[in-house]
């Protein structure tokens, strides 16, 4: 079982501000100390999924094991993005259990998952253009009704880990670049103090020094206790952090195995990391 | 003793199957859209892979049996390009068409993985000396041996088919501590040792993993009192991985198959019903990891029953009953495989003889020894020239060695003998 209490903000697990050396060495949020290794965090069975006629997903089932990184990849289209709102209550499904930190949740509301610690950052329109930063961040922490100075506190243990946002936090967040844009969006989920974090294509669209901060991140914040479920089009980067990871090929799961088996695993080769070749035998 | 992968072995059970469901329907997944044979089945029977959710719809799923396997020869049930493949193997003795089995690089992995489990659980570790005393060109099982062994850092001494002393005085100089055989040939080690006056106690030996053919408990008894050892019994499938589907603990109480990586089920082989735990029937085995060559509901042949309540050796997976029967006519001779019917192919060739015939075995210790086969033949070639008759046995032996791979007794009979 996981004890379902959040860490609370004088948790003497919290390292001592750093400065100065960006995300590297700065202890986030409380690593789970409970967490008893083998756990399944999240289990989901058979979840089927429509657009309308279409389905989209077919009996999906796949668990998340307490404190690991737990990749999706798959084609465009594959259905990874709707498995993710399936999941956080906003797409519906029709049949399947989904079962977090050992709670059906099914039929619950979006913001009452959400309250239960399973966080997602959305592929696009993640921030509030129009609000400035710091509203962005308090917003992450909407659900969870905690007094201002607990909220200062995180807010500023999201700084250490972005010192850019702290520098615009009094500017529009329209007003970011794509990778500040993310970077914000992380911070806001982080605000909720997520159990379990999806993050849905969190390289999209950014430059490639940009991508390899961002999943450095997203290590960094695994290797202090937040579960990570990681859908990704980049499916070599995030084979290398993840500890597992499913294959998702037209709404069924064909492929799982560790990240380090899938990177050689011909198959996921030829369709997702742009090797292909043929035998001596075929002409 | 240790457990090599203590996470998966001791797995509670309810995360086990969910383990097996999600692997299940990756692998029905696979197979239904990768092999024709599987596509065709499905279709055919009316079974819509997608409706296979819970480990119980997996009684929806056709049997595939060995004749498949045979009709889709050489590659029609790979589920993978054959460039992805590392290993063809094909086991001997398989009547008709041949059969063979692709492994990519995972699966190869995955194996030399389920070896290791049960090398650790019987208690060998990286300081043991192996004596491989398999024959490396018959049992394509042994080379696992050495590749598992170094997996666990052991040392390895292929001994493969040395005779009998040279076996006994590898294991005095080496300090061989593990004796991996046939138990056939184990006894033969043991008698040998008698004849030469050979006092086990001088032997560094200490652990038997034995295999290949079924030998009874009494065999178990006799290696384990004049060797001075504890042997333990180890299974595979030809058709999926030989050994390593599973193997007994320390606990000697029943071979632990990897569920994490084969699905077990006991049927009734008359009416292919599904039978509960605890009662004998034969084994039929879904592969839930296999790359290249995954099967769904293989029935095995062997005879055998499955216990699920938890060992005390702390392992949760399932465990078998040794098996020592089989469901079709294969017989084992000194772990060698022998189905009559590549006796018939064979026989079929020589016109003069036949069509009848008969096999009889002379056993040692409730396991087979020598394998004799009569055959019928007409009273011309009974009353005939002795000459003509010796060079028609010489003909039939010679074949019967070549596709058997074992020296059997041959006597041509009368036609009102067989």
């Amino acid at each position: 079982m996981i004890p379902n209490s959040r860490p609370s903000a004088d948790d003497s697990a919290f390292m001592p501000p750093h400065s100065g050396c960006g995300t590297r060495g700065v202890m986030l949020f409380t690593p789970n100390s409970e967490l008893k290794t083998g756990f399944r965090m999240l289990k989901i069975k058979n979840i089927d999924a429509f657009f309308g006629k279409i389905q989209v997903l077919r009996r999906v089932s796949l668990h998340v094991g307490a404190g690991e990184i737990l990749a999706l990849i798959g084609a465009n289209g594959a259905g990874k993005t709707t498995l993710l709102n399936v999941i956080s209550g906003l797409h519906p499904s029709q049949n399947g259990t989904r079962i977090f930190l050992d709670v059906e949740i099914s039929g619950w509301k979006p913001e009452k998952i959400v309250a239960r610690g399973l966080i997602q950052v959305p592929e696009t329109d993640k921030v509030f253009n129009p609000l400035t930063i710091l509203e962005n961040l308090e917003l992450g922490a909407y659900l969870r009704r905690q007094d201002r100075a607990q909220l200062l506190s995180e807010m500023e243990r999201v700084f250490q880990v972005f010192p850019v946002l702290r520098e615009r936090q009094n500017l529009p967040a329209g007003t970011l670049s794509g990778g500040e844009r993310q970077m914000l969006a992380l911070g806001k989920a982080l605000m909720g103090q997520p159990q379990l974090l999806m993050l849905d294509e969190p390289s999209l669209g950014l430059a490639p020094t940009l991508v390899g901060e961002i999943f450095h991140i997203i290590r960094t914040l695994n290797s202090q206790g937040t579960t990570i479920l990681l859908v990704e089009q980049n499916a070599r980067e995030a084979l290398r952090i993840a500890a597992r990871a499913y294959v998702l090929d037209t709404g069924r799961i064909i492929l799982t195995g560790t990240g380090e088996e899938l990177l050689s695993n011909e198959e996921v080769k030829r369709a997702f990391l742009g090797k292909d070749y043929r035998g001596k035998w075929e002409r | 003793m240790d457990i090599f992968n203590a996470a998966v072995e001791t797995l509670n059970r309810q995360d086990l199957l969910e383990l097996q469901n999600e692997r299940l329907q990756i692998v029905v997944n696979q197979a239904y859209s990768h092999v024709a044979f599987y596509r065709k089945k499905f279709d055919e029977s009316g079974v819509n892979p997608d409706g296979v959710k819970n480990l119980e719809d997996l009684r929806k799923i056709p049997f595939t049996t060995r004749k498949d396997l045979m009709e889709n020869y050489p590659y029609g049930m790979f589920a993978v390009p054959l460039r992805d493949v590392v290993r063809l193997q094909f086991p001997l003795g398989i009547y008709g068409n041949p059969i063979v089995i692709g492994y990519t690089r995972e699966d190869l992995k995955i194996w030399r993985e389920l070896v290791a489990r049960i090398m650790v659980g019987i208690g060998i570790t990286e300081h043991d000396i192996i004596q491989v005393a398999f024959n490396y060109g018959l049992f394509l099982g042994a080379i696992r041996f050495n590749q598992s062994a170094e997996l666990i850092g052991a040392a390895v001494v292929p001994s493969s088919i040395a005779s009998a002393e040279v076996q006994i005085r590898i294991m005095q100089d080496f300090r061989s501590t593990v004796l991996t055989s046939t138990p056939s040939f184990a006894l033969h080690i043991v008698e040998t040792m008698k004849r030469k006056g050979i006092d086990p106690r001088t032997l560094s030996l200490k652990i038997g993993l034995f295999g290949a053919e079924p030998w009874p408990e009494k065999v178990r008894r006799v290696i384990e009192e004049d060797l001075g050892i504890k042997a333990y019994d180890i299974y595979g499938v030809m058709e999926l991985i030989e050994p390593g589907v599973a193997g007994e603990c320390s606990e000697k109480a029943g071979m632990h198959i990897f569920e994490d990586h084969f699905l077990p089920e006991i049927i009734d082989p008359v009416t292919g019903q599904v039978l509960d735990g605890g009662q004998e029937g034969e084994l039929v085995l879904t592969t839930l990891t296999t790359n290249a060559y995954p099967l769904l509901r293989y029935r095995t042949s062997d005879v055998t029953a499955l216990h699920y309540e938890r060992c005390s050796c702390g392992r949760t997976m399932a465990r078998m009953d040794r098996v020592l029967k089989r469901a079709d006519q294969m017989i084992s001779v000194r772990g060698i495989n022998v189905f009559p019917e590549k006796i018939e192919e064979v026989l079929a060739g020589t016109p003069e003889i036949g069509p009848g015939y008969s096999l009889s075995v002379t056993e040692k210790m409730g396991m087979n020894d020598q394998l004799k086969v009569s055959i019928e033949t007409s009273a011309a070639i009974q009353k005939g020239p002795e000459e003509k008759k010796a060079v028609l046995l010489e003909g039939i032996h010679l074949a019967l060695r070549r596709a058997l791979g074992l020296r059997v007794e041959v006597e041509l009979v009368g036609k009102d003998r067989v």
